[in-house]
């Protein structure tokens, strides 16, 4: 699969990778700063996360400057393709969904509203399809996780 | 005789009942989703694992194992018949076996395809009994130091062998080990970047990463692409192929059988890398060359028999070192973890059951497979009828039930939901997300190999470069990434994986 090439230096792909490293590598230092660092020969709690982060960081920052730095080069900068929110939305909303229900309103329930929801993700979806097999599939959710499976998660309201 | 001891014993513990059941339900699970493409077989064993917390641990292991391989054969059913890859590994038996299914062929495809894979599985449970002894045998005289090179050839040559830039893979893996050090720390009893919530003071579970990264950052990358019209529309017919169709097909198999079987073995390797190699080496070796991608059957047969093989021998470094290949095998590590088994070298002596069963059980869900496809081919192909509209929410679902019901811990259910982000945006910025899995898994045990062989040496480095096995095995480090600055490899690995991408 070939991707729209782009003339303006950066390549988005390298930059973006980087900044998240960046953070991620930041978050963890902040995170673990109070940690006993201790030495090599007796480490304490906080000298891998501090190594590994220090290495993420180094990481991170050669992405964004190799993203940033591509103009020069000869090489053909790929873009990034358009992300296209529906899909992106729906799937997560969907997880999200059935989280904020399958507690509450146990897993018949939860899981026909997570499946309607989830092929919101496609326009190819029509309801009078959907509903039916969402209703079908909560049935077969139910009989496999909890009569076979034995999971302890509540099959109705509570 | 050890070895014919060893397979005894496997064989004993394969057959028994209810492992044969939990092969047989493996191996069935793996064709339907080798079938179905859209949903690979590391979702699926992650979706899986916590059900086989109440297994025995050679059940358990046996139909995770089943599941991986039975992958690789439905895989290549729709390949043949829809011209899509059903799973990454049988992208190369489009080219020619689709090409045989639409001149009226498609019997004599899928048939070759079987035997192939069931020639190279059987093949390749041989391979792995004879090269496990020896190698245990070596494992045998490791300690944390070497252990800790070890774990560092792992991942390093898993990233440099597999897919995708070795910086950003390189990158990834410490983002694993990154996260693989959340939770409490097992020495001093600290909690280490666990921001106060209590379910990740036992660390982050792998099984929701897996599934939001592999299973749901994939779902919604594919509703992107414009949905595919699937045509299955000739029937299957003459399942029994010809004598001549074998014995054009059958030199393939054992070429692609041998090249399989040791890219299979190579860190990295696995399923994916075999196939391509194979039939480039077909397409090479062949008087005419023009017939290949025209319905070759060498190129349907050679192909075939090296991914199988490759997916087997894949099996050899974590069953007899416990360093995983690929990140199918890091959730393998994960499963023996959940069973309280201790994955590395010393598990051939402790676990001779378990190793020699799943050994064995490869051979026996072989000929399942080759039972369960070429007869009830007709149900694989209906099952191919199913729209993604419907399939995909049913997995969305099926994910959300899964990581929910390891812990009963809704936790899990959201952080599955950020990894599906996050497996979103790695997938736009084209990184693999692979070698953060391994990372996950063995960041826990490098760390604590690191700190027990600096204990040992008081914190001298040199430790590793004076301990002749360790040093070898760092030498293979350095070796490898040097080799990946010299320019002449650096033009020949893009060019490799650009063909095969």
């Amino acid at each position: 699969m070939q991707s729209p090439v782009t003339r303006s230096g950066i390549d988005w792909r390298d930059l973006l990778f980087g900044l998240f490293l960046v953070a991620v590598a930041a978050g963890a230092l902040i995170a673990t700063h109070k940690l006993n660092v201790g030495s090599a020969a007796d480490m304490g709690a906080g000298y891998m996360p501090r190594a590994v982060s220090l290495g993420l960081l180094a990481f991170g920052l050669f992405f964004c400057v190799r993203g940033v730095r591509r103009a020069g080069l000869a090489q053909a900068v790929q873009a990034i393709e358009p992300v296209q929110l529906r899909p992106l939305l729906a799937v997560l909303a969907a997880v999200g969904l059935f989280a904020l229900t399958a507690d509450r309103l146990g897993l018949a329930i939860a899981s026909v509203v997570t499946v309607v929801l989830a092929s919101l993700a496609t326009r190819e979806g029509r309801l009078r399809e959907t509903v039916p097999f969402a209703l079908l599939l909560s049935g077969a959710a139910v009989l496999l996780f909890i009569k076979v499976l034995a999971l302890p998660v509540p099959v109705w309201p509570r | 005789m050890d070895l014919f001891d060893n397979l005894l014993l496997g064989l004993s513990t394969a057959l028994e009942l209810n492992n044969l059941g939990l092969c047989l339900i493996g191996v069935l699970i793996g064709t339907a989703i080798g079938v179905l493409p859209g949903i690979g077989p590391i979702p699926t064993v992650a979706l899986l694992l916590p059900f086989t917390f109440g297994l025995s641990p050679p059940g358990a292991m046996i139909m995770l194992a089943g599941i991986f391989y039975g992958a690789q054969y439905g895989g290549s059913t729709t390949a043949i018949l829809v011209n899509v890859p059903g799973e990454t590994s049988s992208v190369v038996t489009c080219i020619d076996g689709h090409e045989m299914a639409k001149q009226g062929k498609a019997g004599t495809a899928l048939a070759i395809a079987a035997l192939a894979s069931f020639f190279a599985g059987t093949m390749a449970t041989i391979v792995i009994a004879v090269l496990s002894v020896p190698l245990s045998v070596l494992a045998l005289k490791f300690t944390a130091v070497e252990y800790f090179s070890l774990l560092v050839l792992g991942l390093i040559a898993a990233v440099v062998l597999a897919h995708g830039s070795v910086a950003k893979s390189l990158a990834m893996v410490l983002l694993g080990l990154l996260l693989g050090l959340i939770g409490i720390d097992v020495s001093s009893g600290a909690a280490r970047m666990t921001f106060g919530v209590a379910e990740l003071s036992d660390g982050l579970d792998f099984v929701p990463v897996a599934m939001g990264l592999f299973g749901l950052g994939e779902i919604i990358a594919n509703l992107e692409r414009p949905a595919e019209r699937r045509v299955v529309s000739q029937s299957v017919r003459d399942l029994i192929p010809s004598r001549a169709d074998l014995r054009a097909a059958f030199p393939a198999m054992v070429r692609g059988t041998m090249l399989g079987s040791v890219l299979g073995v190579l860190p990295g390797g696995g399923a994916a890398l075999p196939p391509f190699s194979s039939y480039a080496l077909e397409k090479k070796l062949a008087k005419d060359p023009s017939r290949f991608g025209k319905g070759a059957i060498e190129g349907v047969a050679g192909p075939e028999a090296a991914n199988n093989a490759g997916a087997q021998t894949s099996f050899i470094p974590l069953l007899t070192l416990g360093i995983p290949a690929n990140a199918l095998m890091a959730l393998m590590i994960g499963a023996l973890m959940m069973q309280g088994i201790q994955p590395g070298p010393q598990i051939m002596t402790e676990q001779p059951k378990l190793v020699w069963g799943v050994i064995a059980s490869m051979w026996v869900g072989n000929l399942m497979l080759l039972v369960i496809n070429l007869p009830l081919i007709g149900l694989w192909v209906s099952m191919l009828k199913i729209p993604y509209r419907l399939l995909f929410p049913a997995i969305v679902l099926f994910c959300c039930i899964g990581t929910y019901g390891i812990a009963n811990s809704l936790f899990n259910v959201w952080l599955m939901m950020g990894c599906a982000a996050i497996g979103y945006f790695f997938i736009k910025i084209g990184v693999e997300p692979a070698p953060l899995l391994l990372g996950l898994v063995l960041g826990p045990q490098l760390e604590e190999n690191f700190r027990r062989a600096m204990l040992l040496s008081d914190g001298n480095f040199l430790v590793f470069l004076s301990r002749p096995i360790s040093a070898v095995l760092l030498g293979v480090v350095a070796l490898l990434l040097l080799a990946l600055l010299s320019p002449t490899i650096l033009r020949n690995r893009k060019a490799a994986l650009a063909e095969s991408s």
